[in-house]
């Protein structure tokens, strides 16, 4: 691994978080994937680029066997062979998306493929037009918390109830719109659930002042020096 | 079962309201045992609209 950042020993963390982003990474694929790749050599470029396709639509859309099925009885070849190539492009895909593998490295971990450069450019076109793609689509893999949509709210004054008449009692209705799954900001979020919650104003000002303190947290110094470090 | 009277003053689509409301708050007991809580809201005429069929059942109610 190359460490092209100068690390600053001054703070540990500040180094483990300069180390994770200024490394410059090569993917090392293990004898039994290079093996599934190889098959990628013996056939020629449309070929390779149309397994590319069947690959990227796997991953969007999930495996389905029968397409290994048309494509080996295409190719005369066995139905394993192409099933370990297009796999094996997924995988080489999602990792080096995975890791933003820069396009140098990406080359550089194809070396030990001994692939021709004709084959290597194309497999790198591929990356580069779909990494963004393949990112987000990783993105939506792990289940995320319900996340905040919207926040609709009425102000009622009850007046009178059942045990007593004649009150003036303010209260906050609030209907909390929540999302689950997808990636935040993806259109992809899935169906939401609401929550009805009544608040009243005592509790609404102590919900106004702990959201006013998280906000000031994000002013702080120490915020700002990590913010300024990751960007 | 609970009731309340109450007036919605403003909200976040619409400042200035002026809206009474009914909200009822019934106990249900469901077919397991359990006790569960069910609350509804109505405007005024929807009240009175329930007031007065709640007046039909009761008068049914007699003649069985």
């Amino acid at each position: 691994m190359r460490i092209s950042f100068f690390c600053r020993a001054k703070f540990d963390f500040w180094k483990i978080l300069k180390v994770t982003f200024g490394v410059n990474m090569l993917l090392v694929l293990s004898e039994e994937h290079k093996e599934h790749l190889n098959f990628l050599n013996k056939v020629d470029a449309a070929v390779v680029g149309e397994f590319g396709r069947i690959a990227l639509e796997f991953l969007r859309r999930g495996i389905s066997p029968k397409v290994y099925e048309g494509a080996a009885r295409k190719l005369s070849v066995p139905v394993e062979a192409v099933r370990h190539g297009v796999e094996g492009l997924m995988y080489l895909m999602t990792q080096s998306s995975k890791h933003m593998l820069s396009e140098v490295d990406f080359v550089d971990s194809l070396l030990s493929l001994e692939f021709g450069d004709e084959l290597n450019q194309s497999l790198l076109q591929m990356y580069q037009q779909h990494r963004g793609e393949i990112r987000s689509i990783l993105s939506l893999v792990p289940s995320s918390l319900p996340a905040y949509h919207n926040l609709e709210w009425r102000l009622d004054v009850q007046l009178a109830s059942r045990c007593l008449r004649q009150q003036v009692a303010p209260t906050l209705a609030t209907r909390l719109h929540l999302t689950h799954g997808g990636a935040r900001g993806s259109g992809a979020e899935q169906p939401s659930s609401r929550r009805v919650l009544h608040v009243d104003l005592a509790t609404l000002l102590h919900l106004i002042s702990i959201l006013e303190g998280a906000l000031a947290a994000l002013k702080s110094t120490h915020t700002r020096r990590i913010l300024r470090n990751v960007k | 079962m609970q009731w309340k009277v109450g007036l919605a003053v403003s909200s976040d689509t619409c400042r200035s309201l002026n809206s009474p409301f009914v909200t009822i708050l019934l106990k249900i007991a469901e077919p397991s045992g359990q006790i569960s809580q069910k609350a509804f809201e109505m405007t005024v005429p929807q009240f009175q609209n329930f007031h007065k069929q709640m007046k039909e059942l009761a008068a049914v109610m007699e003649t069985i």
